[in-house]
């Protein structure tokens, strides 16, 4: 057997107005060339200038990520020559990076496990190459955009806890609001280096690099691939290549380059982007606005709430549901009744609807509203829910709809018995089976009956009470 | 300093020298490798924090994230100075990774 | 009148008098810039068409003038003078460019430099030599070479420039005209192609100390293009030259002025630069000034040179690295992107700044990056460091330029070399602590000019050029064009 190694270093793009070191969209868009500054273009005499959002959207994250921030920020040219990069070097953040030794704590199955991160740093997207049959075309759109860089320390050990890492990871930058994180738009890509060692051998073994992976599945292919064939590498007493690996459809990787030397970047500090001093107030400001992570959420839910494990991991699993769950808490509705409307009539109509719940009619304010009638008896849980579904149809605010149609429970005794004696005075039949054979189940008979009667706001309790008492008079 | 060193150091930089010209960067090296040996001799050197910049006031700002359209550059502008040019992109020998 | 003699103030009353129009104006100079394109080349390009959309009167509203062509000009050829860059139209206007526009000043040519500002001689361009116009025979220094050479031949009454280790105070010296590069940050680098970006500074070639200040009175200023640019303090350095310099103290370095030490060489050269010099102190103390000698450990001054030149190639290296005939530039020939950008580059760029890339790039190689670079940035700081320390009791320091009038062309070259190493070098510590420093013409030797640079504290542009006024005041120096009899 071999102990598995496995680091990640993850890219995602920063959402921003403007691109990391210019004023010029950072926008997707499938028209090439019309987001580029003179400084995205490299063009001779530019200057970058850095974005505020930018950083402090890098910072957030990386506390989210309970990494060490620096005293000042602080940019590094990286040197090489490629024609996706026009000024022949990127700025990115070698000397103080946003963000160093943090983690992520991860669920792998039951297991928890702590990710170490070494560092979060923030830099620039290259241009993009398009590859045809004797030629490739360069659009300079994605030139300069904000991309985060995330290096964990080699300390994974599966492809499903790299893949869950990723999963966990993505919904950090959700949770923070920082990027959509979307792999299909190539704003998350990963590069994943595994070695495999003897177990209980401390040399290390060879690292493979592989690189530019956009899909978490692939990720995952990619490592159970990788596993295998330095297996039987390692099992036919073959030597590991120091190189690095490309993946292809099915998963497989084939080599794209063995590294002969390593290339030298020629790091050194960005002479154009003086320092600038990270306060201790500015960073508590950032501070504030770090969202709980779902691991922490799931936590909360579980021992102070006293949830479900399943309702908690349902709720806590994406950050708008989450958010929404606890505001509502927050207005002061119960808990129980809370986690049902959420977990049933929201999450299925989000389903149904096919929306995000920023863009769902029902605001906090809404259910609250409808939960707390619910939890004082004045409509039934099942009105409560199908108002919702009105309220939905009609866009109404179903708070509205209730006034509107008097949908709230008769609790007045008066007012029921009106209706009762109605009833019982139009079915005699139904009357004498009680009093003369004692067929209790004209009972719901007249419940029927009464609900019809009271638009179906009769409080059923109240009323079977009544029904009994009044049906129990003409017995005698 | 070995030229074939400094053959290699320039094809890295993605241009190629005369071969008397290798001659003439030989000599400078040694020159200024001199003079920097000399400067390793001063004492304590090790302990100065190195300066990246002439003077440090912190009195730069971060730019507000705006967008700013008048300093985007028309697709025309893009490709104003590029020989080769297709579908309003930059037209290079296929790439190959 | 003589226009070509004229400074700015004396160009703005004939304007305003209407004796002769801003077009007029540039029409002369045009055609006096063709007339001595042949025998000095100080230009790239002459531009034909007289063109003024001023947003604001000025000072210097209607009024010609050159820039280097390291400056990027919208629809106008920028060079950089190098093949690399030959047929390089920009797209986007510096912003020093913009601001003189604005201000209504008239721009009629783009000068010659030395290949991408990396050089000290003016025989590097890609258009060929630019000589000195007090004496063919010699360089006039680089790597502003156009621009000292327009404004000392009376073609222009201010020019731009870019100085990163002495490249407008030198060949200021050489053609015996003003040269003031201010403090870092005070004028705005956006649009200025980068040589070595913590050492590049802006600023200008004029006739008088005073045009100095109106011409940086213009082009300062913050800039949301430049995060090192300073914020507005709102100071006009017009109105400063007229403050009091009763009393202000300089020194200069005994290590370089020391004349003991260069008797035995017999080099007559040095030793009348230096009577020269000892003269202007002299005379500079009958107007106020306290002058001393201090004295600076020789091994520190010893490494200013080295340091310079591994600093700035590594800068240097990086910075053009933007230039590989892709997105601009002359298209290499070749079957892979590799073999296109290394034709361009290989034909692109001349020997001299190839040996610097090469230079550059193994100071920043990681196993050299700590005894190379980072070593030289060190040094860096000692050096501004121990002047800033002297800054505290002192207002400023006078050295000489130059060893000696211009070089002629026979006998200097770019390739390193240690002969007079303080004394040819010193002129970077203005740029390593980014301080305010100027050239003025002091005189002349075989006919050759020579310059005295004086350099202040960061931010004191305004006493720098007060103090600088006064030294114009007693060589009598003002306003000298050369060979400057011919009128147009």
């Amino acid at each position: 057997m071999y102990k598995v190694v496995i680091g990640l270093e993850v890219h995602c793009e920063v959402q921003t107005n403007s691109k990391n070191f210019s004023s010029a969209p950072n926008e997707f868009t499938m028209t090439p060339n019309i987001h580029v500054a003179p400084v995205d273009l490299g063009l001779p005499g530019i200057l970058p200038v850095v974005n505020e959002e930018a950083c402090r959207k890098a910072l957030k994250t990386a506390m989210a990520l309970h990494c060490e921030n620096p005293d000042e920020i602080i940019f590094d040219r990286k040197n090489y020559f490629y024609p996706d990069l026009p000024k022949g070097y990127q700025i990115t953040q070698v000397t103080k990076p946003m963000g160093r030794n943090g983690y992520l704590d991860i669920k792998v199955g039951e297991k928890e496990k702590r990710v170490y991160i070494h560092q979060l740093h923030l830099e620039e997207d290259t241009a993009s190459l398009d590859h045809y049959s004797n030629y490739s075309l360069i659009d300079y759109n994605r030139s300069g955009i904000p991309l985060m860089e995330i290096v964990t320390e080699p300390c994974i050990s599966s492809a499903e806890e790299a893949v869950t890492f990723l999963e966990d990871l993505r919904d950090v930058f959700l949770f923070c609001e920082v990027s959509e994180a979307r792999s299909n738009k190539g704003q998350m890509r990963c590069d994943v280096n595994i070695s495999l060692t003897e177990e209980g051998s401390d040399k290390l073994g060879t690292k493979v690099e592989m690189k530019n992976i956009n899909a978490f599945n692939s990720v995952k292919a990619a490592i159970e691939y990788e596993i295998k064939r330095q297996s039987e590498l390692l099992d036919r007493g073959e030597k590991v290549i120091q190189e690095t690996r490309r993946i292809d459809e099915d998963g497989k990787t084939y080599s794209m380059r063995e590294k002969v030397d390593a290339v030298d970047y020629k790091y050194y500090v960005e002479p154009n982007l003086p320092p600038v001093k990270l306060t201790k107030e500015y960073l508590d400001g950032i501070r504030q606005t770090v969202p709980m992570l779902k691991l922490d959420r799931l936590h909360r839910y579980i021992n102070e709430f006293h949830l479900s494990e399943y309702d908690a991991t349902v709720l806590s699993k994406n950050k708008d549901i989450a958010d929404y769950f606890e505001n509502i808490l927050l207005l002061g509705s119960d808990i129980e009744l809370t986690v049902n409307f959420v977990t049933t009539s929201v999450l299925s109509s989000l389903k149904k609807l096919e929306i995000d719940l920023k863009d769902f009619f029902i605001t906090e304010e809404m259910l609250s509203g409808v939960i707390d009638l619910v939890h004082q008896g004045k409509i039934s849980l099942d009105h409560g829910k199908k108002i919702l579904y009105q309220a939905l149809e009609k866009k109404k605010d179903p708070r509205d709809i209730i006034k509107e149609s008097h949908l709230e429970q008769i609790n007045d005794e008066e007012k029921l018995l009106t209706y009762i004696t109605e009833a019982l005075e139009e079915n005699p039949e139904q009357v004498r089976q009680y009093v003369e054979e004692g067929k209790d189940y004209v009972i719901n008979y007249f419940i029927g009956k009464v609900m019809q009667k009271s638009n179906r706001q009769a409080n059923p309790n109240i009323t079977l009470e009544l029904i009994k008492k009044e049906l129990e008079k003409r017995r005698k | 300093m070995e030229k074939e060193k400094l053959k290699d150091y320039a094809h890295k930089l993605m241009f190629d020298m005369k071969e008397e010209e290798y001659e003439t960067l030989q000599q400078e090296f040694d020159i200024i490798l001199k003079q920097m040996d000399l400067i390793g001799e001063i004492p304590n050197i090790k302990e100065v924090e190195p300066m990246h910049f002439p003077y440090v006031t912190y009195e730069a700002k971060l730019r507000k994230d705006e967008v700013i359209e008048n300093e985007v550059l028309t697709t025309g502008e893009v490709l104003a100075n590029c020989e080769h040019v297709l579908n309003d992109q930059v037209k290079v020998p296929k790439v190959v990774e | 009148m003589e226009y070509q003699k004229m400074l700015i103030e004396d160009l703005r009353k004939e304007l305003d008098a209407g004796v002769v129009t801003s077009q007029e104006l540039f029409e002369k100079f045009v055609s006096l810039a063709k007339k001595y394109q042949g025998e000095y080349n100080s230009f790239v390009t002459i531009l034909e068409k007289y063109k003024m959309k001023k947003k604001k009167d000025t000072l210097v509203t209607g009024i010609p003038y050159a820039l280097k062509d390291n400056f990027s000009t919208s629809n106008i050829l920028t060079t950089g003078s190098s093949n690399i860059l030959k047929n390089y139209v920009p797209v986007y206007d510096a912003t020093v460019y913009k601001k003189l526009k604005e201000a209504g000043a008239v721009l009629m040519g783009k000068t010659v430099l030395d290949e991408l500002a990396m050089g000290g001689t003016g025989i590097t361009g890609h258009t060929g030599v630019v000589k000195n116009p007090w004496d063919k025979t010699r360089e006039i220094g680089g790597s502003s070479a156009g621009s000292a050479a327009a404004v000392a031949l009376g073609i222009v009454p201010f020019a731009l420039g870019s100085d990163t280790g002495d490249s407008i105070r030198k060949p200021a010296a050489f053609g015996g005209v003003v040269g003031f590069k201010p403090t870092y940050g005070l004028i705005s680098r956006y649009g200025l192609f980068a040589f070595a970006s913590s050492l590049d500074h802006v600023g200008c070639f004029t006739r008088s100390v005073r045009d100095a200040a109106i011409v940086t009175d213009i082009i300062k200023g913050e800039d949301p293009h430049d995060m090192t640019s300073l914020k507005d303090t709102g100071e006009c350095l017009v109105d400063s030259l007229a403050q009091d310099i009763k009393g202000k103290k300089l020194f200069y370095i005994k290590e370089i002025c020391d004349r003991s030490q260069y008797e035995e060489s017999g080099d007559q050269e040095i030793l009348a630069v230096l009577d020269n010099f000892y003269d202007l102190v002299e005379k500079l103390k009958e107007k106020g000034f306290v002058i001393e000698e201090v004295s600076i450990d020789q091994k520190l001054l010893e490494a200013i040179y080295p340091s310079y030149m591994t600093i700035s190639c590594a800068e240097a290296t990086s910075n053009n690295a933007n230039l590989t005939g892709i997105p601009y530039g002359p298209r290499g020939e070749g079957n892979s992107v590799d073999e296109i950008m290394f034709s361009a580059r290989t034909k692109g760029f001349s020997e001299l700044i190839k040996r610097r890339f090469i230079l550059g790039s193994y100071i920043l190689q990681k196993e050299n990056q700590e005894k190379l670079f980072l070593n030289a940035c060190r040094i860096r700081r000692l050096l501004v460091d121990k002047i800033n320390d002297l800054f505290q009791t002192y207002d400023g320091f006078l050295l000489p330029c130059s060893g000696g009038g211009a070089p002629h062309f026979d006998e200097d070259s770019d390739k390193l070399s240690d002969r007079y190493l303080l004394m040819e070098n010193h002129l970077s510590l203005g740029n390593f602590g980014g301080y305010p420093s100027i050239t003025l013409p002091c005189g002349f030797i075989d006919g050759a000019p020579i310059g005295v640079c004086l350099t202040g504290r960061v931010k004191e542009d305004g006493l720098v050029l007060a103090m600088a006024e006064k030294i114009e005041e007693v060589t009598g120096l003002k306003g000298q064009i050369a060979g400057g009899d011919q009128d147009v």
